[in-house]
């Protein structure tokens, strides 16, 4: 096991390199004038100067090179260009950090526990009454887009807690009434998923063998769907759980702009549109090492949660 | 001889498939008979699963009992909390499982008064619970065992069903374990449960020869040691020679003939039977093709004319076509279901080859 991790670690290592590297070439193929307000009035000396200074006109591997040496030898991920011009990107993302992190974490949790038990009734009571609800739920969820019932809530709900649209201040950030109504809207879609898919598999699962000797001894109903069923069927789902939080921490745009929350989440697409380059290769390598961690955990909870399933060696019975 | 601890009577059992009705079971009349073993022997959907799985409340969801009881006696005065289910005669107090209509009527019965052993032992476990969980899971189920004292009863059960080294299997998951291994565990889930009758259903079908007579053996065992009444349900007439004290057939969900099993190996009367026996590869001679009975059984979607077997029999009589004969006795023990047996009927002989099996002294092997 030990040995695997070190191996794990390494190639998560090398794997960020190489996305860094595709990242940071890619940036830089993209028109130059992105890089000046305004680029028509220019002449070419002035480009010239221009590029010169962001360090731009050097060969892209010396580049490439620099931005590893510093990232490795200072951890300098180099500054904002034009987002917040001149300020380290460190400093900009840092605090922003602990924000989506924090929305991210809630809405997860959030929907592990609406969805998980949901779907474990459905299952249990699958072709009554509470199943069919629990359908029509996830339909309407499923169906209405996002971006609809985002307003919904945001709308009904603010009146409904008798608090203002959005975050003002610094105080309605630390207020947890504040975030009830984001970190719903940001849930209900994950709810949906695990609630659909606990039925699916538990249902599934229900008919297996083990289920019918777990009869036969004597198991109430409850007992088997608690303590032999959901089990069984939430393994194939908790590989998901890691990615699906780093999916919820990029994919808050919406949710974090409608509340107007000092997150991340839009900012990825925000610094690429306008070709802050360093911010663009800082935040790939946040979200990309986020995503290799999440993977890795999302493997390791399987194997700590199923016997057959071991990461050293190669096959299983699974 | 001793008494009955399950009594079936005129049981009917029919399933709802895509709005018509298969009669799956055409009034069964059969005594398990307390601390014996009882084989069900019959092809494939005579329904010999289907009535076992009705002593243990196990039958699908579109299978219903239109009519029939199965009264069972070993619970004593617990059968009172049964209410209506529950009843007294000539063979003392008794349950009819028949009567239940509530799922949780069922959870003192399951396990720990009537346990079966699944077919197969390769997915019958759980694959995410230890072997030790799921053994001592039916001690706390039914005998209120928790901590040390279940560990050291499922360690002292995991000894009995000879499963070496007990401590270490018992942390090990089922994919640690071989097939024979995980029957034998299966086997102390059973034997945890304390039952009175345990259902063996195929319980070597799924394992290989020499594994299968250790089972047998085993299971031989068990049944002194704990005083189990066993129903085999098998189609292999080996391990019925092997291990039943008497064997019912069974043929289009009814029992053709019950008997001792000396009596069904050596003195078959139906037809049914003897194409049965007929069938069994060692009796079959060099160069020839082995016996198989003609045709397939009949469609139990219509109601059967006469005895069921009739059809694929080339000597049935005209009555057999006519109507469905009654059981004859032929010995107290031993009765069929065949016209043949009746005073008017002409006297047919049993094929050749049934009297060879008595020369070969039956099909018996390892006891």
């Amino acid at each position: 096991m030990a040995s695997y991790l070190v191996k794990r670690f390494l190639r998560s290592f090398i794997t960020l390199i190489i996305i860094l590297s595709i990242v940071f070439i890619l940036v830089r193929q993209m028109p130059i004038d992105g890089y000046f307000q305004n680029f028509e009035k220019l002449n070419e000396a002035q480009i010239q100067n221009g590029l010169h200074e962001m360090g731009l006109d050097r060969p892209i591997f010396v580049q490439l090179f620099d931005f590893f040496k510093n990232l490795v030898l200072h951890g300098d991920l180099g500054t904002s260009r034009i987002y917040r011009a001149g300020v380290p990107v460190a400093e900009i993302l840092a605090p922003k950090i602990p924000v989506s992190v924090r929305l991210g974490t809630l809405s997860l949790l959030v929907s592990l526990v609406l969805g998980l038990p949901m779907g474990l009734v459905m299952a249990k009571y699958k072709g009554r009454f509470l199943d069919h609800l629990g359908t029509a739920i996830i339909v309407l969820i499923e169906a209405v887009p996002a971006a609809v019932y985002y307003l919904f809530l945001q709308f009904y709900g603010t009146s409904a807690l008798g608090i203002g649209m959005t975050m003002f201040s610094e105080a309605d950030l630390h207020n947890p009434v504040y975030w009830i109504l984001p970190v719903l809207s940001m849930s209900l879609g994950n709810m949906t998923y695990y609630a659909m898919w606990l039925r699916r598999y538990m249902v599934d699962e229900s008919m297996k063998d083990y289920v019918t000797l777990a009869r036969i001894k004597g198991a109430s109903e409850t007992r088997i769907m608690f303590l032999h069923v959901f089990k069984n069927a939430f393994v194939p789902m908790v590989q998901y759980i890691p990615t699906s939080f780093l999916n919820t921490v990029i994919g808050s745009i919406y949710v974090e702009s409608l509340y107007s929350i000092p997150g991340m989440g839009g900012l990825l697409v925000d610094v690429v549109k306008r070709q802050d380059n360093a911010m663009v290769q800082a935040i790939v390598l946040l979200f990309a090492t986020v995503g290799i961690i999440g993977l890795l955990l999302g493997d390791l909870l399987m194997v700590f949660m199923d016997p057959r399933i071991s990461l050293a060696k190669k096959g299983g019975e699974r | 001889m001793s008494k009955p601890i399950l009594s079936v009577r005129n049981l009917h059992v029919k399933f709802t498939l895509r709005g018509r009705e298969l009669h799956a079971l055409r009034g069964i009349d059969l005594d398990v008979l307390d601390g014996e073993s009882l084989a069900i022997v019959g092809e494939s959907g005579s329904g010999k699963s289907v009535l076992n799985k009705n002593f243990i409340g196990l039958l699908d969801q579109n299978g219903f009992i239109p009519e029939g009881s199965i009264r069972y006696y070993g619970m004593g005065d617990k059968m009172r909390n049964y209410g209506t289910c529950a009843g007294e005669d000539e063979n003392g107090p008794y349950v009819d499982l028949a009567a239940f209509r509530r799922k949780d009527e069922w959870l003192r019965i399951r396990g720990s008064e009537i346990c079966m052993i699944p077919q197969d032992p390769m997915t019958s476990l759980n694959p995410l619970k230890t072997i030790g969980w799921q053994i001592s899971e039916a001690l706390r189920l039914h005998h209120g065992m928790t901590g040390r004292m279940a560990k050291e009863e499922t360690l002292r059960i995991l000894q009995d069903v000879r499963i070496d080294d007990p401590a270490r299997r018992y942390k090990q998951y089922p994919h640690e374990l071989s097939g024979g291994m995980r029957q034998r565990v299966v086997i102390a889930i059973a034997i945890a449960c304390q039952p009175r009758i345990l259902i063996c259903d195929e319980p070597t079908t799924a394992l290989d020869v020499t594994i299968q007579a250790q089972v047998l053996t085993l299971l031989r065992e068990l049944k002194e040691k704990y005083h189990l009444t066993i129903i085999f349900i098998t189609h292999d007439l080996g391990v019925v020679a092997n291990i039943a004290d008497r064997v019912a057939v069974m043929y289009a969900g009814d029992i053709v003939e019950l008997g001792l099993v000396d009596e069904i190996f050596y003195e078959p009367k139906h037809p049914y039977t003897w194409a049965l026996l007929s069938s069994l590869p060692q009796l079959g001679q060099r160069g020839e093709d082995l016996y198989a009975i003609r045709g397939t059984p009949p469609n139990l979607f219509k109601e059967v004319q006469g005895d069921a077997f009739a059809p694929r029999n080339p000597q049935a009589l005209v009555i057999d076509k006519l109507e469905q004969p009654p059981y004859f006795e032929i010995s107290p023990t031993h009765k069929a279901r065949t016209w043949l047996l009746d005073p008017r009927a002409p006297k047919l002989e049993p094929p050749a080859v049934i009297a060879k099996l008595r020369e070969l002294g039956g099909v018996r092997h390892g006891r």
